[in-house]
């Protein structure tokens, strides 16, 4: 790698007695002459092994290992990454003044941002970085997380229950009173339905179900997805989910602004109520809540029991499937169903990586194995060793007892 | 009851061809069932083909140069189709909201959005904006309401989950493919239904700056691993916790371990009593 190529035509030609009619070479002036060129530029680099080594070296891992290929960044060893990481962690990114303002409407159920909020906020901030913006959330509940996700300023809109009308009136006024830039919202069904509403109202162009976006250019499916469309970002954008990446950069302030929002007379909906999904027969990819059974369970009388009380939807790893003791659409894993649910409760499953890709986006993982180093137990985020057999009845009397109980006063 | 419905010129999803949107042919069922319900009788079936005493009448409207396909929507159990008559390119709003405005219709239903136009599913507000009525997105059940000229509808959300709205009419609504599935297509009734043409609004769109090609599909984000990171740390990524560090028990008695479970079920909010 650092060793020159040798050209020994060119090495005989220096030597070379000019004026002669015959080529004459002079070996004894040669050596003077490579000796001048070895000391200028060396011909032949040393290899230090040892160096090569220390280079490779993966810093942080208490097994040594060495990373040839480089392809991750080096950080130079010792107390020096220490002390950087130290200074860079808590560092508040502050935008004083903005130049302008990117507003963004997460759906923020209960408060909460859901990822696709956050992949919302990411892009927004990729709107706002390029011209020295800042970025603008306007929620119903301010939540802690806003900072963490990127956002510099916070506008609280106070809309009492389910009133897309007032919502969209009062972001209409907002969009108005503010110099706002861009307004981005998740192509999801209610940050979809706002979206359209604040579009017919302002009689703006709506960029809906943008699936890339940069500083300069957005694109769309249109037409079935058979043209693309693309343009400079306008005002009015909805993102669709997984097109863009969130915030990963240090928080941003996050501060309320003040804003003289207009009342708005009610709207056309009466009354509004909230009907949680049937678990029973919500699909397995559609499910809020899997509980689900390994090879370790036996008793499926109980599983099924544990399964109605707890208000789930039933899974299963392979294994079980294969036996023919739980349906082949209960398979949760990389060749059965890929869950997008809140929370997976495991019961007696080894936690082979097949099985682990179809719970990767599972925020909450309970499991109970009774290998203490299964897969499953180093997932989980509440671990149990012990037998499922005797966990399950003692869960179901918990459940039944809490029950009997609430309803008797 | 007077109800509405908006066909689009839709395409079929896997071959592109010309075809009607399958949840506007759902809206019709909906539709049917709700004039059915209405008229308190359970062979609901019948009741959009009265014609002098009916209790309701379900009439479809497309704006566009040809109803081609849309016929088809008569066999599906829609009995009347009204095509107002505008060029390929132009703008069915005007038309649209010129003809909806002319008689009194009690509600008004359209699809999602569109399939092989523009796809923005901008068409229902904008009309709702120009007609002065409420729009409710994504109604998968409608019922009559608890007091005259009220609706009870339910509301598709993500996960199964649904929201029950009590709504004052007139208003439009839009319909998921939630709802339950077209009436089977039957000849005679498409034989039967009245098509009528008529102009509509001729409406030249303006030229945006949207620029247009052939679609590209791309890569979705995956969880951010280090894109260059070897197989195992790819392969952790995957599949290991994005908050790790949980709390680990061993061994506890069988109840002890039924109320830690129940404990943090109840506190990451999945348990509900
Ligand atoms: C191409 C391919 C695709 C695959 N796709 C999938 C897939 O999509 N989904 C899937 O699940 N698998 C899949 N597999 C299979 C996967 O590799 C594993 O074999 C399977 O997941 C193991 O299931 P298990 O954990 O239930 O069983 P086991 O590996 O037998 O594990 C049982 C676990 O239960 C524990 N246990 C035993 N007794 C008890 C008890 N009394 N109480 C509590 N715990 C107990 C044990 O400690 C052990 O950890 C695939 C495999 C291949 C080759």
């Amino acid at each position: 790698m650092s060793r020159l190529r040798r050209d020994p035509r060119m090495e005989r030609a220096a030597h070379r007695i000019a004026g002669t009619p015959r080529p004459r070479f002079d070996l004894a002036a040669a050596s003077a002459a490579t000796s001048a060129a070895t000391s200028a530029a060396p011909g032949r680099l040393r290899r230090d092994p040892r160096g090569e080594e220390r280079l490779a070296l993966v810093p942080g891992t208490p097994r040594r290992r060495l990373d040839r290929t480089q392809r991750v960044a080096l950080a130079p060893a010792g107390a020096v990454p220490a002390a950087a990481m130290a200074e860079t962690a808590p560092r508040l990114v502050v935008i004083a003044e903005p130049a302008y303002l990117v507003a963004v409407v997460p759906d923020a159920p209960g408060g909460r941002l859901t990822p696709h909020d956050r992949q919302v906020i990411g892009a927004a901030r990729l709107l706002a970085d390029a011209g020295g913006g800042a970025v603008l959330a306007l929620v119903e509940m301010p939540g802690e997380d806003l900072a963490a996700a990127g956002v510099d300023r916070v506008l609280g809109l106070p809309v009492a229950g389910y009133d897309p009308e007032a919502k969209a009136a009062l972001l209409h006024a907002v969009l108005d009173g503010l110099d706002i830039r861009h307004a981005l919202l998740p192509e999801s069904a209610d940050g979809a339905d706002l979206a359209r509403r604040l579009a017919a109202l302002t009689g703006e162009a709506l960029f809906a179900g943008a699936e890339s976006l940069t500083a300069k250019a957005i694109t769309r499916a249109a037409q079935g997805r058979r043209i693309e469309q693309r343009r400079a970002p306008p005002r009015l954008i909805t993102l669709a989910a997984d097109a863009s990446a969130p915030h990963g950069g240090a928080p941003h302030e996050a501060i309320p602004v003040v804003f003289a929002l207009p009342t708005l007379a009610p709207g056309a909906i009466l009354s509004a109520e909230f009907v949680p999904a049937d678990p029973a027969s919500v699909g397995l990819d559609e499910a809020d809540f899997v509980v689900s059974a390994g090879n370790g369970v036996h008793d499926f009388t109980a599983f099924r029991a544990l399964v109605a009380a707890l208000n789930a939807t039933p899974g299963a790893s392979r294994m079980v499937c294969d036996a023919g003791l739980m349906p082949r659409a209960a398979q949760v894993g990389a060749s059965g169903t890929v869950l997008d649910a809140r929370c997976y409760f495991a019961l007696g499953i080894a936690g082979a990586p097949q099985h682990l890709q179809g719970v990767a986006r599972c925020e909450h993982v309970v499991a109970v194995n009774t290998d203490l180093h299964a897969a499953m137990i180093e997932r989980a985020g509440l671990a149990i060793v012990a037998d499922a057999q005797k966990v399950m009845p003692a869960l179901i009397d918990a459940l039944t007892g809490a029950g009997a109980a609430e309803a008797q006063p | 009851m007077k109800i509405a419905i908006l066909f689009s010129a839709g395409r079929h999803a896997a071959s592109g061809r010309p075809a009607p949107v399958p949840v506007e042919l759902q809206a019709i069922r909906l539709a049917r069932e709700l004039i059915g319900q209405a008229a308190g009788d359970a062979a609901g079936d019948a009741a959009g083909d009265l014609s002098g005493d009916a209790p309701g009448v379900i009439t479809g409207f497309h704006a566009g140069p040809d109803a081609g396909p849309l016929k088809d929507a008569l066999g599906h159990g829609l009995s009347r189709l009204v095509q107002l008559s505008i060029g390929a390119q132009d703008d069915p709003l005007p038309s649209l909201a010129a003809a909806l405005g002319a008689e009194r219709f009690d509600l008004v239903l359209a699809g999602r959005s569109g399939q092989g136009g523009e796809d923005a599913g901008l068409l229902p507000y904008a009309l709702a904006r120009a007609l002065g009525l409420p729009i409710v997105a994504d109604a998968c059940a409608l019922a009559a309401g608890p007091q005259p000229g009220t609706l009870s509808l339910e509301q598709a959300l993500p996960r199964g989950a649904r929201r029950r709205l009590i709504l004052r009419l007139p208003a439009l609504i839009t319909v998921h493919p939630a709802a339950p599935a077209p009436l089977p297509f039957a000849f005679a009734a498409m034989r039967r239904g009245m098509l009528e043409t008529r102009e509509g609004v001729p409406a030249p769109r303006a030229a945006g700056e949207v620029e247009e090609r052939a679609y590209r599909a791309r890569p979705k984000l995956i969880a951010k691993s280090a894109a260059g990171a070897s197989a195992t740390e790819r392969l952790k990524a995957a599949t290991e916790a994005a908050s790790s560090g949980g709390r680990l028990l061993v061994d506890p008695s069988p109840e002890d371990a039924a109320r830690e479970i129940l404990a943090h079920l109840r506190q990451i909010g999945v348990l509900r009593h």
